[in-house]
């Protein structure tokens, strides 16, 4: 019986806990280059998502196509999140850009409602991965295509980080954006870079989740907040220890659903995040 | 300097009396809703304005208010002159509480983690549906009553108790400001190293304002649910905070009467855009990004 309960939190617990991941990966990108907490993380996931189940829909797109559909939809969208946001006010106090998040998730979630409806939509799945069986342990075909997806994103994003002239450049610029100037580096065009792979990311990780829970016009919120709570327990650094900040809280949620119960997992988690944030300051006392 | 400031705050009041007495009673509804609103914008001032702190758990604060009163009248239904100034308190000290572990927090993350305390509340509040009602919500039979006035009901009296409690807010937010203390939370504000370095104890002087800020939340929520006759969590969600943190924004952390305007009319302005349908969240979105890029390129000019 408790090889059950355990193998079902392994399960599902990895299923949301990819999506957590990869959606912390787009935070802590945003963080690392702007010092900003983007609010409108989960309106890109949700639109994203929407538009390639549209996409998909119109065109019959296969998987390879689907998921390049997914990137470059995403980084779109990303890149156009920048342009009105951070984009326009560079200058500005961290809590004025941070509130035209907010409305810039209002503004997101406002098309989505005005193209798509206010009804959950369940989208197709355009992966077409298998179930698998390790020993003990039974993975659905959505915890598989999450993983999958989630593993490719760390990936890509880590070779692109660490090997590239670009990459580097984003580094330099998370690490020190006046020194990164100095030595010649496009800062602006890096953080919107930064914001245009965390749409692409946004948008892989709607193609995970969307089979899973559907995709509906006011799900950003929730989505966005675990993301951000995953990336702070990862730590905003390394992209591993961020991801893995994902798993971990999916695997937290999947446990307090089967162990106390699915009205109170809410709270807890909530409480969890609240916890975290409050006990492991150091990292980010008096930070933006 | 005094002058002008004291006479625009009499200006404001003077014309807000107005409006209460010339207005329909059945108009005063939306009018009661937006005035619940302001209390909120004014009530996070406090936190923010004054102390530099961000917080997203205004709805929270409210909501506590609400539920906190009614559920207590109904079992003691004649005891609003124990029970408003114990809910309003508790929930001040709660907010003092709650601020003091979150104080070196910087702004994002102090935004999240109220965020989150918000989020508690709600979700608390749909657990709890043996008591609370759930998302089907609880309804408010007792009226608020005091001793010489007697009954607190309808829309014109609900109108003079949120601007009575603006006006006090306004008061103490005035005197807090101008005080000893006001000047450490200024300090703190503008350096908080600084500040903890010239010996304020920032932790215990951010917990009065964010615990005056809860309190009077607390105070709008108590008049609020009682007024509707009626609450739920919907009522009390993270979009009132969300609200709330905008307009001050918009009207400038640390100004009495800006955000407090901006509050009134832009949601006036959103709620007549209830005609819109579907589309209102877009414009609402667009409405609140334009007015805070107006006030971004107004200051940077």
């Amino acid at each position: 019986m408790l090889a059950l309960y355990l193998a079902q939190i392994v399960n599902s617990g990895l299923a949301l806990g990819a999506v957590y991941g990869v959606m912390a990966l787009g935070f802590s990108l945003i963080f690392s280059a702007s010092r900003l907490i983007n609010f409108a993380q989960g309106e890109l996931l949700l639109l994203g998502g929407l538009t390639i189940m549209s996409l998909a829909g119109v065109m019959q797109l296969p998987p390879a196509a689907a998921l390049l559909a997914a990137a470059v939809a995403g980084f779109l969208l990303g890149r156009t999140l920048f342009s009105t946001t951070l984009g326009l006010t560079l200058r500005a106090t961290p809590l004025r850009q941070l509130m035209l998040t907010v409305a810039a998730s209002l503004v997101f979630q406002g098309v989505a409602i005005l193209c798509w409806g206010k009804n959950p939509l369940m989208p197709p799945r355009l992966l077409p991965l298998p179930d698998l069986r390790l020993g003990l342990f039974f993975l659905g075909r959505d915890t598989v295509t999450a993983l999958a997806l989630a593993v490719a994103a760390v990936i890509v994003l880590g070779l692109f980080l660490g090997r590239t002239r670009l990459g580097r450049a984003l580094r330099a610029t998370s690490q020190n954006a006046v020194a990164a100037r100095l030595q010649g580096v496009d800062t602006v065009f890096c953080h919107a870079l930064s914001f245009a792979l965390a749409g692409a990311l946004a948008s892989l990780a709607a193609l995970a989740v969307g089979p899973q829970t559907g995709l509906r016009y006011d799900m950003g919120l929730g989505l966005g907040l675990k993301g951000f709570a995953a990336a702070t327990i990862g730590g905003y650094t390394s992209l591993g220890r961020v991801f893995a900040g994902g798993i971990i809280l999916g695997l937290a949620e999947a446990a307090m659903v089967l162990t106390v119960s699915g009205e109170f997992k809410e709270t807890a988690i909530y409480v969890l995040i609240t916890i975290l944030l409050v006990a492991a300051p150091r990292e980010h006392d008096e930070r933006p | 300097m005094t002058v002008p400031r004291n006479l625009s705050l009499g200006l404001f009041f003077a014309a807000l009396a107005v409006v209460g007495l010339a207005t329909p009673g059945f108009q005063l509804l939306a009018v009661n809703q937006h005035l619940f609103l302001a209390v909120n914008v004014l009530a996070l001032n406090f936190c923010l304005g004054l102390g530099g702190q961000i917080s997203l758990a205004q709805a929270a604060f409210a909501g506590l208010g609400a539920f906190g009163s009614v559920l207590l009248h109904d079992r003691f239904p004649e005891a609003t002159l124990v029970i408003v100034p114990a809910v309003v308190l508790g929930t001040g000290l709660l907010a003092a509480m709650l601020s003091r572990p979150m104080e070196r927090l910087g702004e994002g993350f102090l935004a999240m983690a109220t965020l989150c305390v918000s989020l508690v509340f709600t979700n608390l509040v749909l657990t709890l549906e043996s008591v609370t009602g759930g998302s089907a919500g609880h309804m408010a039979n007792a009226r608020l009553a005091l001793p010489l006035l007697g009954s607190l009901s309808g829309d014109r009296a609900t109108f003079f108790c949120f601007a009575g409690l603006l006006a006090l807010g306004s008061y103490i937010f005035l005197a807090l400001r101008d005080s000893r203390l006001g000047r450490a939370l200024a300090a703190c504000r503008g350096d908080a190293q600084a500040a903890s370095s010239l010996g304020v104890d920032r932790a215990a002087v951010r917990s009065l304002s964010f615990g005056l800020g809860g309190g009077l939340s607390a105070a709008a929520g108590v008049i609020h649910g009682h007024y509707t006759g009626f609450i739920s969590p919907e009522q009390y969600h993270l979009e009132l905070s969300l609200k709330a943190l905008l307009f001050l924004v918009i009207g400038g952390p640390g100004n009495l009467l800006r955000p407090i305007l901006a509050a009134l009319v832009l949601e006036t302005a959103m709620s007549w855009l209830s005609v819109l349908g579907d589309a209102r969240t877009l414009v609402n979105g667009l409405l609140l990004g334009a007015a805070l890029l107006a006030g971004y390129w107004r200051a940077s000019r």
